[in-house]
C-alpha cells in the first residue's frame, strides 16, 4: 500500500478494548481520506440524530494519503464527529507533528467509540497500543499534559519521540467550543470537537510511529515536490512566498481593514482604528520571537510570541489572523499582548478561538446595550477593556461564573438574555473575521458551510480580496454561487489529502498540482475530473448528514445584521449582504431542489444514498 | 594541498522546525520509496522551552555513552548540549535505523556533494558552502 498505510485502529472506550481493520481502498479512492473517508464513515456508523455527547457518537482522527508523505505542507489530520456546538457534521483540522506520526505508526486513522469508565489516554508504539488512566492528568492543561506524558515515558529523549494531541480543561467540561490541541498549539479548533473527546473521557493520545509511509515512485516523487517547492516559493506566490512566512496569517488585519470588512465590536462596523497596532506587521516588529513550520511546511505561518506588557504576561505559540481579528478588533481591543493571552489560554485550556472571540464579543455587546447586567458578569465588560477579555475567556474555558453560560456557545448566551440575534454566527457556530457584507461570495459561504460559519470550507477572500490568480469584484453577486461550488469542492478535496489548505493560496496552484501528487503518492489514478467528483461526493454526503441530523433551509442564513443593517462606514458603507440574490442559484448549480435537498438524479450521479 | 570542499551550514536562527528536511533525507536514503523521519540522518530536534528548533547532521557512531555531560548557552538561554550533539550513542535513541539498529551518518549525499536536505529547505537555515580547505594528497 502507497500513500495510504491500509490500517484503521478502532477503540472501544467502554470496555476498553481495540481492534485493528484494514483499510477498505475502494472507499478510500472515492473519498481520498482526512475529512472525506471520515465523513463517509461517520456517516455510516452514526445515527445523526445522536447527542453529539453521548457516548453513540464516535470521534474520528484522521490523516489523508499525503500526509507525511513530505508533500509540502502535508501535515493535516482531521478530527470527524457530530458536533455539539452545532449539530452538524463537525470535521476539524489540525498541522503540527501528530498527523504524520500518526502514519508513520501505521495507522490511516483512528475511530474512537463509546465512553470509558474512568479519564483514560491512548498510548500507540508502533504496534504496542494500550489503553492507560489519565485520572492524574485529568483537569490539566494541554501544554501540563503534554509535559507530564512525555515525562513518563522517559526524559529527556524518549519521551521527546512521542508527538501528542489533548484536551484541556475546556474539553473535560464539555465547553461546546473546546478543541483538540497537539503540539501545544496546533488545534482542530473548531466546532467543540474537543467535547466530544472529554464526553468519551478521553484525554489524550500519544504516538510515535517508525514505520513511515511509501510512495510508488521515489524519483517522481521528489520530481513533484521540487517543482512544488518552487511554485510555493515563487514571486508571483506573494501571499505564500512573502506574507504568510513573514507575518504570519495576521498579515490579513491591515488588508482587512482597508477593504472595510474587518469585524469591529462584534461586526457592528467594518474598519477599526487600532488595526495597525494589531497587525501581522507590528507583531513581527514586537512581540514575534521566531517563526514556525507544520510538518514539511515551507509557508511557517506559525508565530513563537512573548507578550511585552505585563499585566499579561505570557508566552507560547499564537496569534493567527483570525485570533486577533476576534479577540482584537471584535472585541475593540489594540493591545496586541492582551490578544496573544487570550490565545494562550485557549491553548492551555484547549477552546476555539473564533468561537472565543464571537463569545466575548457577543457579551460585550449585550453589555453595553444593557441587555447582559454587570451582575451577573461580575465586572465591566466594555468593549476594549482588555482585562474583562482575558478574565472572560478564562472563565469560560473554567466554566466559572459567567463562563458556565459563556461556554454554552454564543448562541445560547444571546438567546440566555433574550437577543440571539446579536450573536454572529451560521448555525450556531460563529463568525471568522470578515464582515459578509463587503464581501458577498464570502456571506454565501457562511451561510451554506456544512459545519457553520466558516472561512475555510471555501475561502473566497482568496479571489474577492487577495486577488489570488483571478481577482473578482468582493460586492457582486455574480456568478459567486458557481465560484463558491467550485471552492467547497476543491478544498474538500483538499481537506481530504492531508495537505493544508494554504497551499492553494500560492498563484498557481490548482487541481492540476494535486492530481500528480495523489497518484504518485498512491498509485491509484486520479484524474482531474475523478478528484473534483469526490470533493461534490464529500460535499454532498455531509450535507445529507446534517439533514438527517435535523438541518432545514432557514438554517442556510446569515444573522440579521448582515442582512438588513447596511454597513455604517468605511468603503463598504451602505452595503448589506444580498443571500436572497445567490442562495437559489447556489442550490440549482449543486443539484439540489428548492429545500437545498440533494436531488435522487444528483446522488446517484455521485454514488450516494 | 588546498582544495574546494563542500559543506552544509546549518543556521538554527532560520529553521521553522517542518522538518522536510528529514523526509528528504529518508526518502533519498531508502530503496523502498519510504518517508521515515526515524530513517533519516538529519533530525530536527525541538527545545520546549524556547520553542527553538535545532537540525543535527548524523556524525560517527560511539558504542559509549559520554560523561562529559554539559550545557550549552544560546542567546542567553541553557540547553541541554545532547541537542546539539551530531554523535549516535546509547543514551540518545537517534540516528539509529528502527529494528536493525544499525547507526545511520551523514553520507553528503551526492555526486558532486548535493545533498537532499539542503535542496528541501526552504526557510533557507541549511545551505551548501564551498570553501578552501587543506585536505590530504590522494596517493
Amino acid at each position: 500500500m502507497n500513500g495510504w498505510v491500509g490500517k484503521i485502529l478502532r477503540v472501544d472506550l467502554t470496555n476498553e478494548s481495540f481492534t485493528v481493520e484494514d483499510l477498505d481502498l475502494d472507499l478510500a479512492k472515492d473519498f481520498i481520506g482526512g475529512r472525506g473517508l471520515a465523513s463517509k464513515m461517520l456517516y455510516d456508523e452514526i445515527d445523526p440524530t445522536i447527542d453529539p455527547l453521548s457516548p453513540d457518537n464516535k470521534l474520528i482522527f484522521a490523516t489523508g494519503p499525503l500526509t507525511g508523505t513530505g508533500a509540502i505542507a502535508g501535515s493535516r489530520y482531521m478530527v470527524v464527529t457530530k458536533s455539539p456546538l452545532t449539530n452538524c457534521i463537525a470535521s476539524s483540522n489540525s498541522g503540527g507533528y501528530f498527523g504524520p506520526e500518526m502514519k508513520y505508526a501505521g495507522y490511516d486513522m483512528i475511530i474512537f467509540e463509546g465512553k470509558a469508565p474512568e479519564p483514560v489516554y491512548l498510548f500507540i508504539n508502533d504496534d504496542t497500543i494500550e489503553i492507560r488512566s489519565a485520572a492524574h492528568l485529568w483537569g490539566k492543561t494541554t501544554h501540563e499534559t503534554e509535559d507530564i506524558i512525555r515525562g513518563e515515558i522517559g526524559l529527556p529523549w524518549k519521551g521527546e519521540q512521542f508527538r501528542i494531541t489533548s484536551i484541556g480543561p475546556a474539553g473535560e467540561k464539555l465547553c461546546r467550543i473546546a478543541c483538540v490541541i497537539n503540539d501545544k498549539a496546533r488545534a482542530a479548533g473548531r466546532s467543540g470537537v474537543g467535547a466530544v473527546m472529554g464526553s468519551k473521557n478521553l484525554k489524550a493520545i500519544a504516538v510515535k510511529g517508525t514505520k513511515g509511509v511509501t510512495v510508488t515512485d521515489r524519483d517522481k516523487y521528489r520530481e513533484i515536490i521540487r517543482e512544488s517547492i518552487e511554485k510555493n516559493r515563487s514571486a508571483a506566490a506573494k501571499v505564500t512566498s512573502q506574507a504568510l512566512p513573514l507575518f504570519g496569517t495576521a498579515v490579513l488585519i491591515n488588508i482587512i481593514n482597508e477593504s472595510g470588512i474587518l469585524c469591529t465590536r462584534n461586526f457592528q462596523t467594518g474598519v477599526f482604528a487600532g488595526a495597525q497596532k494589531i497587525s501581522g506587521e507590528t507583531l513581527a516588529d514586537t512581540l514575534l520571537k521566531r517563526k514556525r513550520g507544520c510538518f514539511s511546511c515551507p509557508m511557517a505561518c506559525g508565530r513563537v510570541t512573548e507578550t511585552n506588557d505585563p499585566k499579561f504576561e505570557g508566552k507560547g505559540e499564537g496569534p493567527e489572523y483570525e485570533t486577533v481579528a476576534l479577540f482584537g478588533a471584535s472585541c475593540g481591543i489594540d493591545n496586541l499582548s492582551a490578544v496573544c493571552k487570550a490565545n494562550y489560554i485557549c491553548n492551555e485550556l484547549g477552546m476555539d478561538t473564533i468561537d472565543a472571540g464571537n463569545i466575548v464579543a457577543c457579551a460585550m455587546e449585550l453589555y453595553e446595550k444593557g441587555f447582559l447586567p454587570e451582575k451577573d458578569i461580575g465586572f465591566k465588560a466594555n468593549f476594549g477593556n482588555a482585562e474583562a477579555l482575558v478574565k472572560l475567556v478564562e472563565m469560560m474555558g473554567k466554566r466559572e461564573g459567567i463562563g458556565d453560560v459563556l461556554a454554552e456557545g454564543g448562541y445560547a448566551l444571546a438567546k440566555k438574555y433574550s437577543h440571539p440575534e446579536l450573536f454572529m454566527g451560521v448555525k450556531k457556530q460563529g463568525l471568522p473575521a470578515y464582515d459578509p457584507r463587503g464581501v458577498q461570495g464570502m456571506g454565501l459561504s457562511y451561510a451554506t458551510s456544512n459545519r457553520g460559519a466558516c472561512h475555510v470550507r471555501s475561502y473566497l477572500i482568496a479571489t474577492e480580496i487577495l486577488g489570488v490568480n483571478v481577482k473578482r469584484d468582493p460586492f457582486t453577486t455574480e456568478g459567486k454561487a458557481a465560484v463558491l461550488k467550485a471552492f467547497q469542492d476543491l478544498t474538500a478535496v483538499i481537506d481530504s489529502t492531508g495537505l493544508c489548505l494554504f497551499l492553494s493560496l500560492a498563484e498557481g496552484f490548482g487541481p492540476d498540482d494535486l492530481v500528480p501528487l495523489l497518484e504518485v503518492a498512491t498509485g491509484a489514478d486520479f484524474t482531474k475530473e475523478n478528484m473534483i467528483l469526490a470533493g461534490e461526493r464529500i460535499w454532498n454526503l455531509e450535507r445529507l448528514f446534517n439533514l438527517k441530523a435535523g438541518l432545514i433551509k432557514a438554517d442556510d442564513t446569515l444573522p440579521p445584521r448582515f442582512l438588513k443593517e447596511p454597513m455604517p462606514e468605511g468603503p463598504v458603507k451602505g452595503r448589506v449582504c444580498k443571500l436572497d440574490e445567490m442562495l437559489p442559484e447556489y442550490y440549482q448549480l449543486r443539484g439540489w431542489d428548492k429545500n437545498g435537498v440533494p436531488t435522487p438524479e444528483k446522488l446517484k450521479e455521485l454514488g450516494l444514498k | 594541498m588546498k582544495a574546494m570542499v563542500k559543506k552544509i551550514q546549518v543556521d538554527f536562527d532560520k529553521c521553522t522546525g517542518c522538518r522536510h528536511c528529514e523526509t528528504a533525507c529518508s526518502l533519498s536514503h531508502t530503496e523502498k520509496n519510504c518517508v521515515n523521519p526515524y530513517l533519516s540522518r538529519i533530525k530536527v530536534f525541538m527545545d520546549p522551552e524556547s520553542g527553538n528548533s535545532y537540525p543535527v547532521l548524523a556524525g560517527p557512531y560511539t558504542d559509549a555513552k559520554c560523561t562529559s555531560k554539559s550545557f550549552v548557552v544560546i542567546s542567553k538561554q541553557k540547553y541541554n548540549m545532547c541537542i546539539l550533539c551530531r554523535a549516535a550513542c546509547p543514551e540518545k535513541p537517534f540516528f539509529f535505523e528502527p529494528g536493525t539498529e544499525v547507526p545511520l551518518k551523514c553520507d553528503l549525499c551526492g555526486e558532486p556533494p548535493d545533498p537532499w536536505c539542503v535542496k528541501w529547505c526552504t526557510s533557507e537555515a541549511l545551505t551548501l558552502l564551498e570553501v578552501e580547505e587543506e585536505v590530504e594528497e590522494k596517493v
